[in-house]
């Protein structure tokens, strides 16, 4: 069994294993269907409780995973400063791993096909791919 | 004995996700050679050190896998095979919980995972499953 302590490795060989075999563009199709398909979760939270959903989602697979981070919400928007991303984290301390190159870039589309839908703007900015650090921001668009 | 420590085991839906998207889009042959990747990649440091300590390496691994997952399970020794029987397999109760569909062929990835880590380091298995009840019988042995 793959456990989770191995999935963030194993999810990482399935990019590269589809990128190599089947192109760049087999990556997104799976990020995309990832989104639509598994993240239905989020996608209730989000369309139910807007912000407020996010943060719910957020709090609970970032304290899962391990992540230091930081988290601001209010009304009109949600803020996660990533300081250590705890899958960064795992792919950098296994060296035995080579990071796919376009690891950090699956948040971003993963996230945004969902929190867009709803009238939210959505942008993550990777201050450090290298070290896991990043900043999510999603904003209530206006009216 | 390792503590149980917390886990995002959401991680097993995506998982089997990632295999059924295999699967469906490329074929069972592509889910196949993404696990042989997987035991020659994520696993290669397992079997260094099941080719360097034989079986009680393996032993140790999958009591560490499946104590910090939470499952029910006996691990032993009949004569000189290694017996893992998983009466209550973490990830396929995870995903039936959170009513996450499970991969046709999820419990596949064990035995082939099972049987790639052991071939690289001499060694063979054999997993025996029930996916709906998500029990197994898995066993390793030195190849002679």
């Amino acid at each position: 069994m793959v456990s989770c302590t191995e999935f963030i490795m194993a999810y990482n060989e399935l990019f590269s294993y589809l990128d190599e075999h089947h192109g760049e563009k087999s990556v997104v199709k799976l990020w995309c269907a990832i989104s639509d398909n598994f993240l239905q979760n989020l996608r209730e939270l989000v369309s139910q409780k807007g912000i407020e959903g996010m943060k719910e989602y957020w709090t609970h697979t970032l304290t899962e995973e391990g992540a230091k981070y930081s988290m601001t919400a209010a009304e009109d928007s949600f803020t996660i400063e990533m300081y250590e991303c705890p899958s960064v984290g795992i792919l950098r301390r296994n060296r035995h791993i080579r990071r796919y190159p376009k690891y950090c870039q699956h948040c971003d589309l993963l996230y945004r096909r969902i929190i867009e839908d709803y009238g939210f703007s959505y942008e993550i900015k990777f201050l450090d791919q290298e070290m896991g650090r990043c900043r999510l921001t999603v904003r209530k668009k206006g009216d | 004995m390792p503590k149980k420590i917390k886990l995002h085991k959401d991680f097993h839906g995506a998982f089997s996700y990632g295999l059924q998207f295999l699967c469906e889009n490329y074929g069972e042959e592509e889910m196949v050679a993404y696990l042989v990747r997987l035991a020659r990649t994520v696993y290669r440091p397992l079997v260094d050190t099941v080719k360097l300590r034989g079986l009680p390496a393996l032993e140790e691994h999958l009591i560490y896998v499946f104590t910090v997952e939470g499952g029910k399970f006996e691990i032993g020794y009949e004569e000189d095979v290694l017996v893992l029987r998983v009466e209550k397999c973490p990830a396929i109760h995870h995903m039936k919980e959170r009513n996450y569909p499970i991969a046709q062929k999820y419990c596949d990835h064990c035995r082939i995972l099972n049987q790639e880590i052991c071939k690289a380091a001499g060694y063979s298995s054999s997993v025996k499953y029930d996916q709906d009840e998500g029990s197994c019988v898995q066993r390793f042995w030195e190849e002679r």
